[in-house]
């Protein structure tokens, strides 16, 4: 048995199962990743969000003890990456961005080759049903849809029972039932008291599952901290949004009352204010006056989104 | 081993699913092999082969000879004495027939009756009695002819033996076939290891408890098991269909083959080193095959290549294991010692392996 217990049997409880200073990877000129830290307490599900080439990957798969560092201080559930990498092994799971499978053997094969490489292993048939298979159990995996892939490899994350699990952009190519179902399998782990690091670049994920998150750009760790407190840091206001119109200069939107800042994104601005009503009204005096009206105007709170692009001046999805 | 042996079960059913890779080494080889031997054995028992040693020279010997050229199904290798025995024993000649010096002289004298019959020696392999009668009946035609004037007979046969080792051409085919065989199993191994790291299925592995050497010794075991599988058919087909006798200690033929499926499993490790790719690992891979198969003497002989392809014959390991494979299962003339072959195999297969241990990138 390695469930619940052990992360608490290996030092205190709030010893976190992942901890990284400094962590360096370098492709040539490249800083992949670029001198980042962060913890990872037990049971919590983490995520790294960011754009496609922000260095997530690399850093998962350090932490996964796949590649070497060029620098900084790995440690995964108490025990140090670059030297213990082999004794972390059966008490971690991984999934990875892409789904790496056997083609020309079947479900029910490749979980049970997989279980073989564990001293313990749970039921095949039992993440079979985890993982709504049952009815490709003898299909062979290049038979299986890209969803069906994804779910396998999430299965042959789960073999071994692991304290910890990586999940490399688990959700990516599924379709929103089976995402929506891979989100329950996820927060099913964290009642487990299992711990997760997941990447992502799907916000509404990023909200729905992740206790802490860490945004991710060009190597580096822009903010961290619960997905409220991103927002409510940054964005104590509201965005009032509306299409792009031509004539008007960000500088005169910057100049309305209770607007802290201007963003566009595809097309449209972005108004962050503190007095919504006091903002809107001196929008539609503006237009107003030049004979137009305001398309599309509409009103809501920050999400991560807005974050992300306060913080980058991208939209994450681009 | 656990792990090992469900590693090793997975290969072998990705390896049987995949239909091309049982083909070329499961089925190409048989078929091959029924080929050749229906065309050997068409043609075995009707064509002779004789060495032809003629010290004399004299018009009557060449009346002799046109004699035995004249059969049906009989041909004649003009040849020296000192060649003639060796070329009998690797099988390029069935018999050999002298006529020894002063037969003309003698022929003359003794039709005058002043001298005793002229003794032609006449060299056969007891060992293959149905040769041996087919000869015997064509010098007795062939005598026929140049006693009839003459009785008591002016020339007589004089039976000598040459030990063959009852190398025909088929016994000489199916260790080389078996040599091939076991060649492609080794060094296919390629194609399928780059594409499980193309797939990133070694990267997952990578990730799992498995150790290197757990991967690597399914792959061997795997491959071991194959060529075990193709010499059972190979020597089964070449024994039950085409007569051939394995003469030789079946413990140093699996002795060989598991040799020389890891030789050539090294060098399909050292393919995979190099190709990045699973369409460049098949070029490669066919790059090395095809040379292999025809520059090894396996199925030509190599002191008939050109000097320059005398050297690689020399090198390539499929000449030492065809060869060893030969001598151990049906005999024959050696191209090298046994421990030589051994040794050849071996040398192959800790260089490979070496380079391989260094240079593959396992993800």
């Amino acid at each position: 048995m390695h469930a619940g217990g052990t992360a608490a049997t290996t030092g205190l409880a709030t010893d976190p199962v992942i901890r990284v200073r400094g962590l360096v990877k370098r492709y040539g000129d490249i800083r992949a990743v670029d001198g980042i830290d962060f913890d990872v307490a037990p049971g919590e599900v983490f995520g790294l969000l960011g754009p496609n080439g922000a260095g997530k990957t690399t850093t998962v798969e350090i932490l996964e003890g796949l590649r070497p560092p060029d620098g900084g201080e790995v440690q995964v559930l108490g025990v140090d990456v670059a030297s213990g990498a082999d004794s972390l092994k059966p008490r971690i799971g991984i999934s990875l961005q892409t789904a790496a499978l056997y083609p020309k053997l079947t479900v029910v094969e490749v979980i049970d080759l997989f279980r073989s490489f564990y001293t313990t292993s749970r039921p095949t048939e039992e993440l079979i049903d985890l993982l709504e298979l049952g009815e490709r159990r003898n299909a062979r995996t290049k038979e299986l849809s890209g969803g069906q892939r994804q779910r396998l490899a999430v299965a042959l994350a789960l073999v071994n029972d692991p304290e910890l699990v990586f999940l490399d952009e688990p959700t990516t190519g599924l379709d929103p039932a089976a995402r929506r179902a891979l989100w329950d399998l996820i927060k099913g782990l964290k009642t487990k008291g299992r711990s997760v690091l997941l990447t992502t670049h799907y916000m509404e994920e990023a909200e729905i599952l992740c206790d802490r998150l860490a945004i991710m750009d060009q190597g580096r760790i822009l903010e961290m901290g619960t997905v409220d407190a991103l927002i409510s840091k940054r964005f104590n206001e509201r965005a009032v949004r509306f299409d792009a119109i031509d004539g008007i200069d960000d500088d005169v939107f910057a100049g309305l009352p209770a607007v802290s800042s201007v963003k566009h994104d595809d097309g449209s601005v972005l108004l962050y204010t503190s007095d919504v009503a006091a903002t809107v009204g001196a929008v539609l005096a503006q237009t107003e006056s030049r004979g137009i009206e305001p398309q599309n105007l509409a009103i809501r709170r920050a999400t991560l989104e807005d974050v992300f692009l306060d913080l980058t001046g991208r939209a994450l999805r681009d | 081993m656990q792990a090992l042996l469900a590693l090793t079960r997975a290969n072998i059913r990705s390896y049987t699913r995949d239909r091309a890779a049982v083909f070329w080494t499961l089925a190409f080889p048989l078929v091959f092999i029924v080929l050749f031997g229906l065309i050997f054995q068409g043609s075995g028992t009707t064509r002779l082969t004789i060495g032809w040693v003629d010290t004399d020279g004299s018009p009557a010997a060449q009346q002799l000879q046109h004699g035995f050229e004249a059969l049906d199904g009989v041909t004649l290798v003009k040849t020296t004495r000192a060649d003639a025995t060796s070329q009998m024993q690797v099988g390029k000649v069935d018999s050999i027939i002298v006529v020894p010096v002063g037969y003309g002289a003698s022929l003359a004298s003794a039709s005058a009756g002043t001298s005793p019959p002229v003794q032609l020696e006449i060299y056969t392999d007891p060992s293959r009695p149905q040769l041996q009668g087919t000869i015997y009946q064509a010098v007795g035609t062939v005598l026929g002819v140049v006693n009839l004037g003459g009785r008591p007979p002016l020339v007589v046969p004089s039976p000598q033996i040459v030990q063959t080792e009852n190398l025909n051409a088929i016994s000489y085919f199916v260790p080389s076939m078996l040599g091939l065989s076991i060649m492609q199993v080794g060094i296919f191994a390629a194609i399928p290891l780059v594409a499980d790291r193309e797939k990133l299925i070694l990267k997952r592995l990578a990730a799992t408890p498995l150790r290197r050497w757990q991967l690597v010794g399914s792959n061997v075991l795997m491959r071991v098991l194959i060529a075990f599988t193709q010499a059972i058919i190979i020597v089964a087909v070449g024994t039950l269909a085409f007569g051939v006798e394995v003469t030789g200690s079946l413990l140093l033929v699996a002795g060989f083959v598991t040799l020389g499926a890891m030789a050539f499993l090294a060098l399909g490790y050292l393919i995979a080193s190099f190709a990045k790719t699973e369409d460049s690992a098949n070029g490669m891979t066919s790059m090395i095959q095809f040379p292999m198969m025809f520059l090894s003497g396996a199925f030509f002989q190599i002191d008939q290549m050109p000097p320059f392809l005398q050297v690689v014959a020399r090198i390539i390991p499929l000449t030492y294991l065809a060869d060893a494979l030969r001598q151990v299962m049906v005999g024959g003339a050696a191209f090298a010692p046994l421990w030589v072959c051994a040794a050849v195999l071996l040398g192959w297969l800790v260089v490979c392996f070496g380079i391989s241990a260094r240079k593959f990138q396992w993800q």
